[in-house]
């Protein structure tokens, strides 16, 4: 096992431990802190294949607006209700990830190789343009519908 | 007579999935056991995080067209959670409280 899979199975072993930890604090705040140390955990894989512009974005936007937002309303509504998790949940959920688990350590095999191109992420306006207006059209239409929401709440 | 086990190294690949599927298993059990619209919101993040890290394989395939899915993903999924939080404040203001058992109805009538 050479030294960037040894760090790419430290960093998703830090993602798995820091998303138990959402599962078992009973804190909210705690909760939203742990969520966005597995999101920069994850980042970070990112980091390690050299993706830098999907690390940027996912440390920006996904940790840095929406999780802070997420931590904030978290220390609003900081409840510490009591811990339940049920076991009859727990266990199929543990036998559904041995055995996929399983599949995957014996039958998948190979490294991820991502061949660099510089211009890769800038040709996405061009190659996808479409797409990137649908995806700013659909971005519009749901923040519209939040303030319309948000609108009605108010009246 | 005990069957001999063989290991093999773990491939990037593998680890990465796994770490994937994981996570995901964990923030099904977040999301079924929350007691509050935070939590559930804090476990909608975790899945997606899963999502991030299942999209890394695409990256070998085509790299343009994966950063693609990957903005796609990250914005829409940004999006998707900013409605919610205000799904969530606009439920405290008028039910008082943002426990689960406070959303009995769903759509319009919320």
């Amino acid at each position: 096992m050479d030294a960037a899979t040894l760090l790419i199975a430290a960093l998703s072993a830090f993602a798995v431990v820091a998303s138990v930890g959402v599962l078992l604090t009973r804190d909210n705040f705690y909760a939203a802190l742990y969520m966005a140390v597995a999101m920069v955990s994850i980042a970070a894989v990112y980091a390690v294949f050299n993706l830098q512009p999907v690390v940027v974005l996912i440390v920006l936007i996904f940790v840095g607006a929406v999780g802070i937002v997420t931590v904030a309303v978290a220390a609003t509504y900081r409840f510490a209700t009591p811990r339940k998790v049920d076991l009859l949940w727990v266990a199929p959920v543990v036998g559904v990830f041995g055995i996929v688990a399983y599949f995957y350590y014996h039958l998948v095999s190979g490294d991820i190789k991502i061949t660099p191109n510089p211009d890769s992420f800038a040709s996405i306006s061009t190659d996808y343009f479409f797409v990137i207006l649908f995806l700013v059209s659909l971005m519009i239409l749901m923040m519209l519908s939040a303030i319309k929401l948000a609108w009605r709440g108010e009246t | 007579m005990i069957p001999e086990l063989s290991f093999h190294e773990i491939s990037q690949l593998g680890i990465v999935l796994t770490a994937s599927l994981a996570i995901l298993l964990i923030a099904y059990v977040t999301a079924i056991s929350a007691k509050d619209l935070v939590r559930l919101l804090i476990s909608l993040e975790l899945m997606f995080g899963a999502v991030f890290l299942s999209i890394i394989p695409l990256f070998t395939i085509s790299v343009t067209a994966a950063y693609t899915v990957a903005v796609l993903v990250i914005f829409t999924s940004s999006s998707e959670l900013l409605v919610l939080i205000t799904a969530i404040i606009l439920l405290d203001r008028r039910k008082r409280g943002i426990q689960i058992e406070k959303v009995a109805v769903g759509g319009d009538s919320l």
